[in-house]
């Protein structure tokens, strides 16, 4: 009788997570099975056990087929609600069932940084020849389960995921793997230090180069929340979770433009959740994940030990692979014919010996892998208009100037370092004898030196003095065409007088001449006022945003665009002269879908690094406004934010200087990647900068901000940029930041 | 089309144009502030029960806002801004000119305000034109070497001029009204100060420009009356002597003609130096085609040489100094009405040749204030307030006479201005020291203590007038 | 003080325990009212007081229009209907609103009698010193302390800035009756100091309303 009980008990179980997936819809007679179990356990007493036996069976078998199907039409709004279950396993399941033994770091359960974050140094159990290895990896990620009170759902802290940082770097200096496991529906959004999105932007910035095989798996993917522990050289993705730019609901608020506080109707989120592409199968075929763990039917729960077996077997397989791979290609293959043999004996004993620890050389072609892997991602996603003989062109010149520059800053440099040292210390031991002997021969090297293109990069530091406007005539906003008078929003605070159109958007560049607050102006305006006169090459413009996802309705919104606008896509790269300094310049504008960034875009900015890099430019990110990551591409856009970071990373390490200056509004995704790991940010006055607005803290938070959360000056007060600029001041300040940092060569190194 | 005035200021002079609107037979309308509400330019045009209000309350007189829903308001079609406020201010006078519904400004038009508003500017286009300015630069520099080159430049030139105690002045380019200026004696604290004026501007003015000048002493201040039209006639008044000043370089006393001989023995031909300045004041006002009345300041050095100082693009408060010595057909002009007259686009009628010069005039400005505390305001409750009336005398008051007056504590503690004239300068000496002791001024402050007004002071300077 | 004094307001207060706030136009323009009489209306709200209160009338001046917004909460108790559409000057007073007294309120009105004040020496504007408005935003006001010939305010007087240094018994800066950059009259208490020996008697009054208000 106990037994059948408890198989009654399942039964129940079983039936109240149907309910769940399914939203309390009656689906496929699922309150006929709620009648049938009531019926059995009102009786359960009354009549005989054979009896209550074959209706148990009954049901469990009409279960079973009732789960079978929900399976097999799953939506991915269902797929939310499995991921979302309280069911559901979590870290902590892992971490007991695919590990031998742990300890956590950081912090342990409820007395924790972020109990939402957990760290763990973990052994991981090989057998080959029949003995019994133990390898030893870091796992790090969220925890939604055991103490849900404390988990903060998965949502982490800024300072969350700077524990997650830390120990990332101690994984670096002990040299063992990373498996990251992903349990997020996003970062919280708060902005305290280290800040949500600065912290992240510093993640992903880091793993860019982290010298360990990182493998992550992906049960829930909450965009932003997700890349602070997502960038890694092998991603898993569990066959029910979901990976997605933003949750169904913020989709579907944002599309139906829902007021706050009102509720957005179901099938909206449910069409959202279709059109954003977030299941397993969506995500390997847009190549955002490289593989997929099967679960059992209608997802793992605590207790379905074949998964964790099966997974463990899946996070090995992966490092192993990631290492083989930088060993030799084959090596790898052997490896893979060894498991293909073994079939699926090889999950429960592959009985293969590997090393996870990697040499200097194989570190090197880690990272390699890891950058050429995200160059990649999503190139498919956005379409360039450039023919094949014109593409032929741009291929051969791109070679032969990446000859010349190398020549010119590599070999030469390296020699023009060396003599300069020779002069140097020469002159340096003593000055007053061979100062006779080494000037005439440093003017002669000096001028074989600057021979090879003639023009020199020229260190402008006088000459070029006078206003921040030297072209104020020459373009004034069309704002400026109205006569009427606008009011400031300190005008109570400081008595600004209202201001006359005009003069507010011609002379006086949109600044409140009495308070200083800045009112927005159009990107033309500091092209044409920021940067030399004509001095600006545009280039890759042809480069188009697409509708990768084929998003219904997009297609419009995006023609829209690109008619009002005139150009292809949200970001502008340019090569232009700032005061003489030649300078890569990438900006944001926000007249073209308010400055979000999809494939087209990422891919401009990694092409605008490149070249760059290539060039020995500074690099300026000029960010007139982004609104994040543009949903309608889903995780396409969502790998943006790592492939980006990779492409700063790597000009940053080559030597470059790369400076963001933000304006208006710059929020979520870039901020948290690309712009934010930044060594040098800055704003225009009266911008603000953050993760989430002010409407997703209320809703995700529960509390309200104060309205200068996000104001530029919060924002130097928490450290995240390094200062504020007054637009009339761009010019200079920005000449004069570029020598400040960039030093002698406006290059680091 | 018949032109109506927004007169755009406050006190006398409002009343001054208020008074010239009528003489042309214009409409005008006047604005005041709360604080104002007392003055005379107020009480004299407000009228609650007549329809016909010709006052209006605003909340400021700086408000460009304020004055032209005024003028919009009530239909006006020009704009007078008086001296002070908006007279000189060239983004008010091109709005009011630009804007969807017109005005005309009185006064020059905008670029010309910009343009001579700027010192350095007028500075460097008076040099083109071969005027002389102040020895020293007339561009900011920012490179140390090449600052004392122009430095040592400077004291060389006052070595060979044999000037006693020669200096230089280093100033921030940005900055004005005395702050960021430094004197220097000798070459070698050249660098320090200029370092120190450096740091100082670009801390303060986001700007290290810095200009150098050679420090003038012991000169006189003196100015040229121009009228000009829009229809490229320009005609003189006179020149006027501003040498006396508060300490806050506020005129005190103002008298014409510029120099006499009966008052001190000059190095120099004062009508040569006098006509001089006339000559290069108009060169300059053809040059920038200046179109309205204005002032060329003048510094000119014991040994008589001139050196432009700046132009003022507006009606002077001193205007009538000029008018006093000047005839056309044998009555003195009111330069106000001509001012009103060439900006609403008249020609001028006459030429240089018909107005004659002859005689002198002294304006005195009567001040509420303690002159041997450094010329603090006095604020307080005037009771009694009264002038003496002479054929040979005139007053120009915002207080009235019949009533008490609560001197505003918003503005400057301003009476009125007193303007004795004669036929030479010893008679309006003589005829000046008369008016003032005759001068009543009764009031008391918030303690009881009495008034205190600048007459002694003005009484004692009467002697010091056309000296060096 | 005497409990028959503090009766006596007591007393005043019960018979007309409303506050009256007047609304002036603060420029020139033609105005359009948004509420109407009687209506009740709400003051600034939120946290941080950055939900403005009910939009009470917009002033339209080369072409911007430009709302007033109720500061406190309460009822519209007259309001200029003639005006509407019509253009105004500066100033006019165009609405009232009538509030219920707070007990803070009643309080500092009485303790006014009973605070030592600081008279405005001159009509003009006021300021605090440097040093004593960064104590008050460091401590705050009423742990601010000043002693005779302590720097004080600032007088801003025909564009000139007097230090005003205090006079009187020490004690802290119990109530500010001014308002920074608003002319005050001349004789206007500025400043209500409170000495510590009287810093029962306040007390007691305090008691006293809070007990007897509701």
């Amino acid at each position: 009788m106990e037994d059948l009980r408890k198989k009654l008990i399942k039964c129940e179980e079983r039936l109240t997570y149907l309910t769940q997936i399914k939203a309390g819809e009656d689906w496929g007679n699922i309150s006929g099975f709620q009648e049938q179990l009531a019926n059995i356990r009102d009786s359960f007493y009354d009549l005989e056990k054979e009896k209550i036996q074959k209706k148990v069976k009954s049901l469990e078998e009409g279960l079973t087929f009732l789960e079978l199907r929900c399976e097999e039409s799953l939506t991915p709004m269902e797929r939310v609600r499995i991921v979302r279950s309280p069911l559901r396993f979590s870290l902590k399941d892992i971490l007991e069932n695919v590990y031998e033994d742990y300890t956590e770091l950081g912090g342990a359960e409820e007395t924790n940084i972020d109990p939402s974050m957990v760290v763990a140094k973990a052994n991981i159990l090989r057998r080959a020849k029949n003995k019994n290895f133990t390898q030893q990896v870091m796992v790090i990620g969220q925890e939604k389960g055991h103490g849900e009170e404390y988990r903060n759902g998965g949502s982490c802290k800024p300072w969350g995921n700077e524990k997650a940082l830390r120990y990332m770097q101690v994984a670096q200096t002990e040299g063992i793997p990373i498996h990251f496991y992903i349990f997020t529906p996003g970062s919280f959004p708060v902005e305290d230090y280290p800040g949500a999105a600065q912290q992240i932007a510093r993640n992903i910035y880091t793993l860019a180069k982290l010298r360990v095989p990182i493998i992550s798996m992906i049960s829930e993917g909450g965009s932003g929340g997700a890349e602070a522990i997502g960038l890694s050289d092998f991603r898993l993705m569990c066959s029910h979770g979901y990976y997605s730019v933003i949750s169904p609901e913020g989709a579907a608020a944002i599309e139906g433009k829902i007021r706050e506080g009102q509720k957005v109707p179901g099938e909206l989120i449910e069409s959202c959740a279709e059109r954003l592409h977030i299941t397993a199968e969506d995500n390997f075929k847009l190549g955002t994940i490289d593989r997929i763990v099967e679960e059992v039917v209608l997802g793992a729960k605590h207790d379905d030990f074949s998964f964790f077996k099966r997974l463990r077997y899946e996070v090995m397989r992966a490092t192993d692979e990631v290492v083989l791979k930088t060993k030799s290609l084959r090596a790898f293959r052997a490896y893979e014919l060894k498991l293909e043999k073994s079939g699926e004996r090889a999950m429960d004993d592959p009985q293969i010996d590997i090393s996870w620890d990697l040499n200097q050389d194989e570190l090197k072609r880690l990272i390699q892998q890891r950058s050429k892997k995200y160059r990649l991602m999503a190139s498919d996603a956005f379409s360039s208009r450039a023919t094949n003989l014109t593409s032929l062109i741009q291929r051969v010149k791109h070679k032969t100037s990446n000859m010349y520059y190398s020549f010119r800053y590599d070999i030469l440099r390296s020699q023009q370092k060396q003599v300069k040292q020779v002069i140097k210390d020469v002159s340096g031991e003593s000055s007053v004898f061979f100062k006779q002997l080494t000037a005439p021969f440093s003017a002669a090297y000096d001028f074989i030196a600057r021979k090879p293109d003639g023009k020199n990069i020229k260190l402008p530091l006088s000459g070029t003095s006078g206003g921040a406007l030297e072209f104020g005539d020459t373009y004034t906003s069309p704002l400026a065409n109205e006569d009427r008078t606008v009011t400031c929003p300190n005008t109570e605070k400081y008595g600004c007088r209202d201001l006359w159109v005009p003069d507010l958007y011609g002379e006086f560049c949109g600044v409140c001449e009495n308070c200083g607050h800045h009112f927005p102006l159009e990107y033309e305006w500091y092209l044409k006022h920021l940067l030399d006169r004509n001095s600006i090459r545009e280039f890759n413009r042809s480069i188009s945003a697409g509708n990768p996802l084929s998003s219904p309705g997009f297609e419009k919104q995006l023609k829209a665009a690109i008619l009002k606008t005139k150009r292809q896509s949200a970001i502008i790269t340019l090569e232009a002269r700032l005061m003489g300094v030649e300078i890569v310049v990438a900006m944001l504008y926000s007249n073209f879908r308010n400055g979000t960034v999809g494939a087209a875009e990422g891919e401009k900015f990694v092409l605008a690094c490149e070249k760059a890099k290539l060039k020995r430019r500074p690099f300026l990110a000029y960010i007139h406004t982004t609104g994040g990551i543009r949903i309608q591409e889903g995780t396409l856009g969502v790998v943006q934010m790592p492939k980006c970071t990779i492409a700063v990373r790597e000009y940053v390490d080559s030597g470059g200087l790369y400076i963001v200056v933000y304006d208006n509004n710059s929020y979520a995704g870039p901020v948290a990647s690309f712009l934010g790991c930044s060594h040098y940010q800055f704003a225009i006055r009266s911008s603000r900068i953050g993760f989430a607005g002010p409407r997703v803290i209320r809703e995700t938070t529960g509390s309200d901000i104060p309205p200068d959360y996000h104001s530029a000056r919060n924002a130097l007060k928490r450290g995240h940029i390094q200062g504020i600029w007054d637009r009339r001041d761009f010019r200079r300040n920005l000449h004069k930041a570029l020598h400040t940092m960039g030093g002698r060569n406006l290059y680091y190194r | 089309m018949k032109e109506k005035i927004l007169i755009a200021n406050r006190g006398e002079i409002a009343i001054r144009i208020a008074e010239a609107c009528q003489d042309l037979g214009l409409d005008f309308v006047m604005v005041y502030t709360p604080a104002d509400e007392d003055s005379e330019h107020v009480r004299r045009y407000l009228d609650s029960k007549s329809t016909k209000n010709k006052a209006w309350r605003i909340s400021s007189y700086t408000d460009s806002n304020e004055i032209l829903s005024i003028a919009d308001y009530t239909k006006c079609t020009a704009i007078h801004p008086g001296y002070g406020f908006f007279s000189e201010d060239f983004r008010f006078a091109r709005r009011v000119t630009i804007r969807n519904r017109p005005l005309i400004f009185i006064g020059p038009k905008w670029e010309v305000i910009r343009d001579l508003g700027d010192k350095i500017n007028t500075k460097r286009v008076a040099n083109k034109l071969g005027i002389p300015t102040i020895p020293g630069t007339d561009a900011p520099i920012y490179n140390e070497m090449e600052a004392e080159a122009i430095a040592e430049h400077i004291f060389e030139k006052q070595k060979i001029q044999e000037i006693a105690e020669p200096s230089v002045l280093v100033k921030a380019a940005a900055g004005g009204g005395g702050m960021g200026i430094e004197e220097v004696h000798q070459l070698e604290q050249f660098r320090r100060v200029y370092r120190q004026i450096q740091n100082y501007a670009k801390r303060q003015f986001g700007d290290g420009g810095v200009l150098i000048e050679q420090c003038l002493r012991d000169y006189n201040h003196l100015e040229v009356q121009l009228v000009c039209s829009r229809h490229g006639e320009r005609v003189y008044f006179g020149t006027r002597n501003c040498t006396i000043q508060s300490t806050g370089r506020q005129k005190r006393v103002e008298a014409a003609p510029g120099f006499d001989s009966s008052c001190f023995p000059y190095d120099f031909n004062p009508q040569e130096v006098l006509d001089k300045i006339v000559k290069y004041s108009l060169k300059l006002a053809s040059h920038v085609k200046y179109d309205n009345v204005g002032t060329w300041e003048w510094i000119v050095a014991r040994d008589g040489s001139p050196y432009l100082l700046e132009v003022n693009t507006r009606i002077q408060v001193e205007n009538d100094v000029s008018a006093r010595i000047s005839y056309l057909k044998k009555k003195h002009p009111n330069l106000i009405r001509e001012q009103i007259r060439l900006a609403l686009g008249d020609k001028m009628g006459y030429s240089q040749k018909k107005i004659k010069f002859k005689g002198a005039c002294i304006e005195f400005r009567v001040v509420a204030e303690d002159t041997r505390r450094g010329f603090l305001p006095w604020i307080g409750t005037i009771s009694r307030f009264n002038f003496p009336q002479h054929e040979w005398s005139a007053v120009y008051t915002h207080v009235p006479f019949t009533r008490p007056y609560v001197i505003p504590s918003d503005y400057d503690p301003n009476l009125a201005l007193a303007i004795v004239w004669g036929a030479n300068v010893d008679e309006v000496k003589e005829r000046g020291r008369r008016f003032l002791n005759e001068i009543i001024i009764e009031g008391k402050n918030g303690k009881g203590e009495p008034i205190l007004t600048n007459i002694p002071y003005l009484k004692d300077n009467i002697d010091n007038l056309l000296k060096f | 003080m005497k409990d028959t004094y503090i009766n006596e307001i007591l007393e005043k207060y019960r018979a007309d325990p409303f506050g009256y706030i007047d609304s002036h136009t603060i420029h020139t323009g033609r105005i359009r009212f948004f509420v109407k009489k009687d209506e009740e209306v709400s003051g600034l709200s939120g946290e941080w007081h950055h939900i403005p209160g009910t939009k009470l009338y917009s002033l339209h001046r080369e072409g911007n229009e430009k709302p007033t917004f109720s500061k406190s909460s309460g009822i519209v108790s007259s309001i200029r209907n003639d005006l509407e559409g019509k253009f105004v000057e500066a100033g006019e007073k165009v609405i009232t609103i009538r509030y219920p007294l707070k007990k803070r309120e009643i309080i500092e009105e009485i303790l006014r009698q009973v605070l030592a004040p600081f008279k405005a020496p001159e009509r003009a504007k006021y300021f605090f010193s440097l040093d004593v408005q960064s104590r008050i935003e460091k401590f705050g006001q009423r742990s601010v302390m000043v002693r005779p010939g302590d720097e004080i305010l600032t007088m801003s007087l025909m564009k000139r800035d007097t230090p005003i240094y205090y006079q009187g018994e020490p004690g802290i800066i119990h109530s500010v009756y001014f308002q920074q950059g608003i002319t005050v009259e001349q004789d206007e208490p500025l400043l209500g100091i409170c000495p510590a020996d009287k810093l029962p008697v306040i007390q007691k009054v305090i008691t006293r309303v809070k007990a007897e208000w509701e």
